[in-house]
């Protein structure tokens, strides 16, 4: 059964019929001549038998029911068709939303310096999120038309309407920084750390909202780990940045920066493995072709860089530096697994056609 | 000049293919890219290992004879494995002169068609999915995808359960059957069902033909055709394929053979809340997760 009702679209008012406008050479007025068959009519002995409602629904069960057959003649789905722009989109997003939640906590820990430096981050990682959205729409010119209607129940459409929230809400604060007005830019940069918190899960969603089995099937991991992916890109890319700006070895800031990074990148590690493990045969598009060595790939660039944050002591602080760049690798390769793994996924026939025959109708 | 004054009372609208009287020879494929102007998508023969040269619905491709080669294992032959046809014939007796058509005909049983079509699904996950607008849901219960507003931004194609709506790559936009709404709005049947020789597609109100197609699967199940379902009609309303299939078939192999999905619903439907609900939360215990780190370090 649906987990809600009704479907979006209600049968649009007839209203068309008072038209004015030329008389057409075909126009019938009336399906009378199309209606049903001009072969088969109720003199034939095509559909004479009565019905028996019971061996018809039976025939259907049957039919629907039981093992997987042999064959599978595909394809039963067709494939995403998104390319390279939407994982990196991806990843520049998460960074957007995961530096949304430093700020607000540096801003909370009473570090306004570096809430602004986090603020700034969210704007850059923001700036290249539209355009790559825009050059992987097959009509860019009609961008605009993503913000036609609000539609809480399509991922895509509230996506777009997160991403014009946080931009705008973004430039605000960064200006508002600018301007050295501080209590708009925390108010501004906490408003902004909401929104990131949809901004960096609702992809997850997004994927999760489809018939691709690895992403269907995921739909409780997805989200989760995306948000854990954001919030590990996001600090890593913000405490590279503060450390640029010189901010001293053993600051609060920097130690928890290095903390948040790498429980995130942990969580985000324990969660895809779980999620791979229960999956089965249902994650052959995370362990099969590009996508799969992109994820495996991906899971050893997170091992390394735990690695090396633990290996902070003999090398060093600046071994650490190596620990943020990998955790950005690693997302960017997460993001990339992932949506590769969807074109995987939908291709291959008997995975989708068995997890439709398995779930049952209705669950 | 005259005044078109269509009072007409809008009802549901629908397809019912009948694949026991197909007889494969796409001239409702042919009658579709006609009436709506759709370029080829190139032929290549044994396209997903069978004679058929279309190999699936797509942006461009709106009806789609499936041909089901049943003596075929499964996996195809491919173009160079195909056998000399000529020979073939000849050394099963098939061959020289007279041609035995009996033999030929009861070869029929090997060979199922299958025109497939939108499913005009009661709960779509396509129009679910749109995120501008562009599917409608019209006055005769149909999905319809306007051009005229599409951006390409490809979500309702994972969003199909039934891989129907695809981009197409040459257009940018989306594109799928119409049902053809322009012409039910000008009372003409579609052009599939017009087109098509054997009344395999049968167009019409969607509860007289639910009927009809009733009383065809018993007719075949008095005659010993005991395979014979509905594909998408007449099922409980707990098992009914996305809500109930405004398109729906007459099949006689399992639904996989026709690469058809065994149950399906509205991929949005599903998973969108629960899915949803996983994410906030992480998001929100995430954006605490990195306060907490900070105000520990701070006070530490």
């Amino acid at each position: 059964m649906s987990e809600f009702e009704p479907a979006v679209g209600k049968p649009a008012s007839p209203a068309f019929g008072r038209r004015t406008g030329k008389e057409i050479k075909l126009h019938t007025g009336s399906f009378e001549e199309g209606r049903w068959s001009y072969i088969f009519g109720d003199g034939t002995d095509y559909a004479s038998a009565m019905p028996d409602l019971a061996a018809i629904e039976q025939a259907a069960r049957d039919a629907r029911t039981g093992e997987l057959p042999d064959v599978v003649q595909g394809p039963v789905i067709n494939a995403p068709v998104w390319t390279w722009e939407i994982p990196l989109y991806f990843w520049f997003g998460g960074i957007a939303a995961g530096s949304s939640f430093v700020a607000l906590a540096c801003d909370l820990a009473g570090d306004e310096e570096s809430a602004a430096v986090a603020r700034k981050v969210a704007l850059a990682a923001l700036l290249p999120s539209p355009p790559l959205l825009i050059m992987d729409l097959g009509r860019p010119e009609r961008f605009y038309n993503m913000l036609r209607i609000f539609k809480p129940r399509s991922p895509m459409s509230m996506g777009a309407w997160a991403l014009t929230a946080f931009g705008n809400l973004a430039a605000a604060a960064v200006g508002a920084d600018l301007l050295g007005r501080r209590r708009e830019a925390r108010a501004l940069g906490a408003a902004n750390a909401i929104v990131g918190g949809y901004l960096g899960s609702y992809t997850g969603v997004l994927l999760a909202s489809t018939a691709v089995p690895v992403w269907a099937r995921s739909r409780l991991f997805l989200g989760p780990i995306f948000v854990s992916t954001a919030a590990a890109t996001g600090a890593a890319a913000t405490r590279l940045a503060l450390v640029a700006t010189g901010l001293p070895v053993g600051h609060p800031t920097r130690r928890a920066l290095g903390t948040v990074e790498t429980a995130a990148m942990s969580a985000e590690l324990i969660l895809s493995v779980i999620n791979e493990r229960r999956l089965g045969e249902l994650a052959s598009g995370l362990e099969q072709g590009r996508s799969g060595r992109q994820f495996k790939a991906a899971k050893w660039a997170v091992r390394l860089g735990l690695g090396l944050r633990f290996a902070r002591k003999p090398l060093g602080p600046r071994i650490h530096h190596l620990a943020s760049v990998l955790y950005l690798c690693a997302g960017l390769l997460f993001r990339y697994a992932w949506v590769g793994a969807g074109r995987e996924s939908a291709s291959h026939d008997r995975v989708v056609a068995k997890m439709a025959r398995d779930r049952g109708p209705g669950t | 000049m005259t005044e078109i004054a269509v009072d007409r009372d809008a009802e549901r609208m629908g397809f019912f293919t009948d694949t026991t009287v197909c007889i494969g020879c796409k001239a409702c494929e042919v009658a579709c890219k006609q009436w709506n102007d759709l370029p080829s998508d190139g032929g290549t023969f044994r396209k997903g290992g069978s004679y058929d040269s279309t190999g699936s619905l797509s942006g461009n491709t709106w009806r789609h004879v499936r041909f089901v080669e049943l003596a075929d294992a499964g996996g195809g032959v491919r173009e160079e494995e195909v056998p000399d046809l000529v020979a073939t014939a000849a050394a099963n007796g098939l061959g020289g002169d007279p041609i035995s058509v009996e033999a030929a005909v009861a070869a029929f049983d090997n060979w199922v068609f299958m025109s497939d079509v939108c499913k005009h699904c009661t709960n779509a996950g396509c129009l679910d999915a749109c995120p501008t607008g562009a599917l409608i849901r019209t006055e005769f219960e149909t999905v319809v995808l306007q051009p005229d507003v599409c951006n390409g931004c490809g979500y309702c194609v994972p969003a199909c359960p039934f891989g129907v709506v695809d981009r197409a790559p040459e257009d940018g936009r989306a594109g799928k059957c119409t049902l053809c709404y322009d012409r039910l709005e000008d009372g003409m049947e579609p052009a599939c069902a017009k087109a098509c020789p054997t009344d395999s597609i049968q167009f019409g109100p969607y509860d007289e033909l639910v009927e009809v197609a009733k009383r065809r699967v018993a007719t075949l199940h008095a005659r010993g055709v005991e395979g014979a379902y509905l594909y998408g009609a007449a099922d409980a309303p707990e098992r009914q394929l996305a809500g109930g299939l405004g398109a729906f078939f007459l099949l006689t192999e399992k639904p996989e053979r026709f690469g058809l999905p065994a149950n399906a619903d509205s991929p949005i439907q599903e998973n969108v809340v629960p899915a949803t609900v996983a994410a906030i939360g992480a998001g929100l215990l995430a954006a605490a997760g990195v306060a907490a780190a900070f105000l520990w370090e701070k006070t530490r």
